[in-house]
C-alpha cells in the first residue's frame, strides 16, 4: 500500500482534538423501562448493561460540555472556529428555535459559520464530515470547523425495540486540513422506501406516551437487513479499490453501537472482525447515535487495538435508511499540526 | 414434500429449533430476526448456487419454506423434481471457479 494509493483527490480533512461528555449517572439495564415481557427479554439480551442517563441535561449542554474540552484539548478559543456545524438533535427542546446558534452564543463561537445537518439518524455524522471537508476545500482562510452532537433519546423511553437502548452523551470533533486521525475517504448511501420505518407520532399524545415505533418489523429484520448485508458489502469493497488497498491493510473495522446481535450481523455479513472497543463500549453506554463510532475509534486507540499508521473503517447504518462507510488513518501525535 | 423444500424445512426446524412445516410463516409468527435472515438467506446462496441480491429482498418470497421453494426454482430454473441435488453441484462448479 503506497500513501499515493489513498490519495485519490478527496481534499484532507483531520480530527485535531475529539472530546466526549458522558454524565456521570449511570443507569443499569435492568431499570430500563420497557412495555411488556417480550421487550424485556429482547432489552436485556441487547449485550447492554447499563447506559449514562440525566435527563437535567439537554442535547445542547451534552454538546456543549463536549465541545469545550475538545476546543481546550487544541488550545483554541471558540472565537477562532471557522465554522460549527451541529448534528441535529432527535428532538429539540423547543420548535422554531435553533439549538445550534444557541450553542454559538453559549461557546462563544460569534465568527464560526453556523449551522445544523442531519435528517439520517446515526449516520448524521457522516454529512457532518462531507460538510466540514467542503468548509475546508472551498475556504483557504478556514482552518476549524467544530463538529457536534449530543446524542438523548427522542421518546419519553430509552429502549427502542427491538433494536437498542439510547443513552446520553455528547461529542465534539475539531476538524482540520490535518491531525492525529485522518479521514481519507467518506462513502454514503440512501434507500428513501424506509424513511418512516421507525417514527414517533407526538402531536396527538402527552410527551410521556411518546414511543419509538417500528412499523414494520419484518421489513426491518429481513429486507433492511440484508440490503444493509448486500450494499455494505459493495460499498466496502468499492471503498478499498478506490483507495488502492485490500482488505488486509485495514487494522480495524469499528461499527455503532446497536446490540451485540448487530454487531455479528455485520461481522458475519462483511467477513469481519469488529474491534473489541466497540462490544466494550455497548456494554457501558448502550447506543450513543452519530456519536458511536469515533468513541470506539478513541477508545480502540487508548486501548492499543489500532496502532499509530494503522487504517481502519468506521461502519455506520440507519433505517432510515442510509448506510455510510469512513475510512480513516491514525497518526502520531506529531501529525497534530 | 419435494427435495428442495425437504431441505429448506431442515434448515429451518435446525435454526429455528422447532418442527417448522412447509406453509409455516416464521416471520408472522415473530421467530426471525436479522441474524436469522442473514442466515436463511445465506443457506440459500450457498445451497442452491444463486445470489440474492436487492432486486431479491420481497419478503414474500421467504416467510415459509414453500415460498423459497419457488424462488429457488424461478433463480434456478429448477425443474419439479431431483433439482436440489442438481442445483448444488452446479453451486459447487461455480465455486470452484468455472
Amino acid at each position: 500500500m503506497s500513501q499515493q494509493a489513498l490519495q485519490h483527490g478527496a481534499a484532507p480533512v483531520a480530527i485535531r482534538s475529539a472530546a466526549w461528555y458522558l454524565p456521570e449517572h449511570t443507569l443499569p439495564i435492568t431499570d430500563v423501562r420497557t412495555l411488556d415481557e417480550t421487550e424485556r427479554r429482547t432489552c436485556d439480551g441487547l449485550g447492554i448493561d447499563t447506559v449514562r442517563a440525566d435527563d437535567a441535561l439537554s442535547s445542547v449542554t451534552l454538546a456543549e460540555r463536549a465541545a469545550r474540552r475538545a476546543l481546550e484539548q487544541a488550545g483554541l478559543d471558540a472565537r477562532d472556529l471557522g465554522a460549527l456545524v451541529m448534528v441535529e438533535s432527535r428532538v429539540q427542546e423547543r420548535f422554531l428555535s435553533s439549538e445550534v446558534t444557541r450553542l454559538q452564543h453559549l461557546l462563544g463561537a460569534d465568527n464560526a459559520t453556523t449551522f445544523s445537518v442531519g435528517g439520517l439518524g446515526c449516520v448524521s455524522i457522516t454529512p457532518a464530515l462531507l460538510t466540514a471537508r467542503g468548509l475546508l476545500a472551498a475556504d483557504p482562510a478556514l482552518d476549524h470547523v467544530l463538529v457536534v452532537h449530543g446524542s438523548k433519546p427522542a421518546a419519553a423511553l430509552r429502549y427502542r425495540h427491538p433494536v437498542t437502548v439510547n443513552g446520553d452523551g455528547g461529542q465534539a470533533l475539531l476538524l482540520s486540513r490535518s491531525g492525529r486521525i485522518r479521514v481519507l475517504d467518506i462513502a454514503q448511501l440512501t434507500n428513501g422506501r424506509y424513511w418512516d420505518l421507525f417514527h414517533i407520532d407526538y402531536r396527538d399524545r402527552p410527551t410521556a406516551q411518546w414511543r419509538e415505533q417500528c412499523t414494520e418489523p419484518s421489513t426491518y429484520s429481513f429486507r433492511l437487513a440484508m440490503e444493509t448485508r448486500n450494499h455494505l458489502s459493495a460499498m466496502l469493497d468499492d471503498l478499498l479499490r478506490r483507495n488502492g488497498i485490500g482488505r488486509g491493510d485495514v487494522a480495524g473495522f469499528v461499527s455503532q453501537n446497536l446490540s451485540a446481535g448487530s454487531f455479528t450481523f455485520l461481522e458475519d455479513s462483511l467477513d469481519i472482525e469488529l474491534l473489541p472497543a466497540c462490544r466494550e463500549n455497548l456494554r457501558q453506554y448502550g447506543h450513543l447515535g452519530p456519536n458511536d463510532v469515533f468513541l470506539n475509534l478513541h477508545t480502540a486507540l487508548d486501548r492499543k487495538e489500532l496502532a499509530p499508521g494503522d487504517l481502519a473503517v468506521l461502519i455506520n447504518v440507519s433505517p432510515v435508511a442510509a448506510w455510510s462507510l469512513l475510512l480513516v488513518g491514525t497518526g502520531s501525535q506529531e501529525d497534530t499540526a | 414434500m419435494n427435495d428442495i423444500t425437504s431441505q429448506i424445512t431442515g434448515f429451518l426446524s435446525a435454526a429455528l429449533r422447532r418442527q417448522v412445516e412447509p406453509d409455516d410463516d416464521y416471520f408472522a409468527q415473530g421467530l426471525a430476526d436479522s441474524l436469522f435472515a442473514l442466515e436463511l438467506v445465506t443457506f440459500v446462496e450457498s445451497h442452491f448456487g444463486l445470489t440474492v441480491g436487492v432486486e431479491d429482498l420481497d419478503l414474500d418470497s421467504f416467510r415459509t419454506a414453500n415460498r423459497i421453494t419457488e424462488f429457488v426454482r424461478r433463480k434456478t430454473g429448477a425443474p419439479e423434481s431431483g433439482e436440489a441435488h442438481e442445483a448444488h453441484e452446479a453451486y459447487e462448479a461455480h465455486a470452484e471457479g468455472s
